[in-house]
């Protein structure tokens, strides 16, 4: 009985497991994850989907909180970053001026030749330490 | 498959030959009227995009069109919706060797105020011509990108 009880959920829990896993996968709306490494002191985000006029303030307004909580470099993971636009930029720039005020840089990895081609263009990747595309190289 | 895109472009270049006879009313256009609300920046970035690989246009240039498009409706949403929440039109007109984009809006602003702005310089940047005429009552932005086969 008890065996049978624990088969039924543990199927449940994997099924969830899954559920949300491929539902974060195909998720293509914007999303900011934080962590703060402890063990080399900066601010680890992952930035997913798209950022535009829509949702570039949520974003400004979440990485400013990270510097208010603790202040640290801030290192961006961009593989899974669609596209960026102007105000966006536009939010990274005050980040940038904020965290630099503190003696403090934004990382950007992974950055796709698209977004890239956008820093680019602004001239904008002398300001942000830029590191490899999201093929690694 | 490269070939099979260069077969496809033919095909297109064929096709917009045809249409250069055709009179304004025959030709393809086609028309996306969207809401002063920067929610639905994404669907004309997406229409953008859809239309120009349609067009036979390579990746980067696809990208180029994605991002000016969605620059203009940021800049037309950013500044236009104090003074008028009616929606603007974008009207995406093929021709043999180029894309058009226009961009009309109810209203008036002092483009001049705006020109160094960084998402209009992005525009500039990657749009082979950008213009911009104002009167009165309307504001129109006209985007012109030119198919790299055919650019000189």
């Amino acid at each position: 009985m008890y065996w049978a009880l624990f088969i039924y959920l543990s199927v449940f829990f994997v099924f969830i497991y899954f559920y949300l896993r491929d539902k974060e996968a195909y998720d293509l709306k914007f999303s900011i994850k934080t962590n703060f490494d402890e063990e080399n002191n900066n601010w680890q985000v992952r930035i997913t989907g798209e950022v535009d006029l829509f949702n570039s303030g949520d974003m400004k307004t979440e990485l400013l909180s990270l510097l208010k909580q603790k202040e640290a470099d801030i290192f961006i993971d961009c593989s899974d970053l669609e596209y960026i636009d102007s105000t966006a930029l536009g939010a990274l720039v005050a980040v940038l001026k904020n965290a630099k005020e503190h003696e403090h840089d934004i990382y950007l990895k992974k950055v796709r030749p698209n977004i890239e081609k956008l820093f680019r263009i602004t001239n904008l990747n002398g300001a942000f330490k830029i590191e490899g595309d999201v093929h690694g190289d | 498959m490269a070939t099979k895109r260069k077969i496809n472009s033919k095909i297109d270049s064929i096709s917009y030959q045809n249409q250069d006879n055709k009179n304004d009313e025959e030709r393809e256009v086609i028309i996306l009227t969207l809401p002063m609300n920067a929610a639905y920046i994404s669907a004309a970035r997406l229409t953008s995009s859809s239309i120009a690989n349609r067009l036979g246009f390579g990746i980067e240039e696809v990208e180029d069109i994605k991002t000016a498009v969605s620059e203009a409706c940021t800049f037309v949403i950013d500044k236009f919706s104090q003074l008028t929440q009616k929606p603007f039109v974008l009207k995406f007109e093929p021709d043999k060797d180029n894309l058009s984009v226009f961009l009309e809006v109810e209203g008036m602003v002092d483009f001049e105020r705006f020109k160094n702005e960084t998402g209009i310089l992005m525009m500039k940047a990657l749009m082979t011509e950008v213009r911009v005429t104002s009167t009165l009552s309307k504001f129109k932005m006209i985007l012109r990108k030119e198919h790299s086969e055919f650019s000189v």
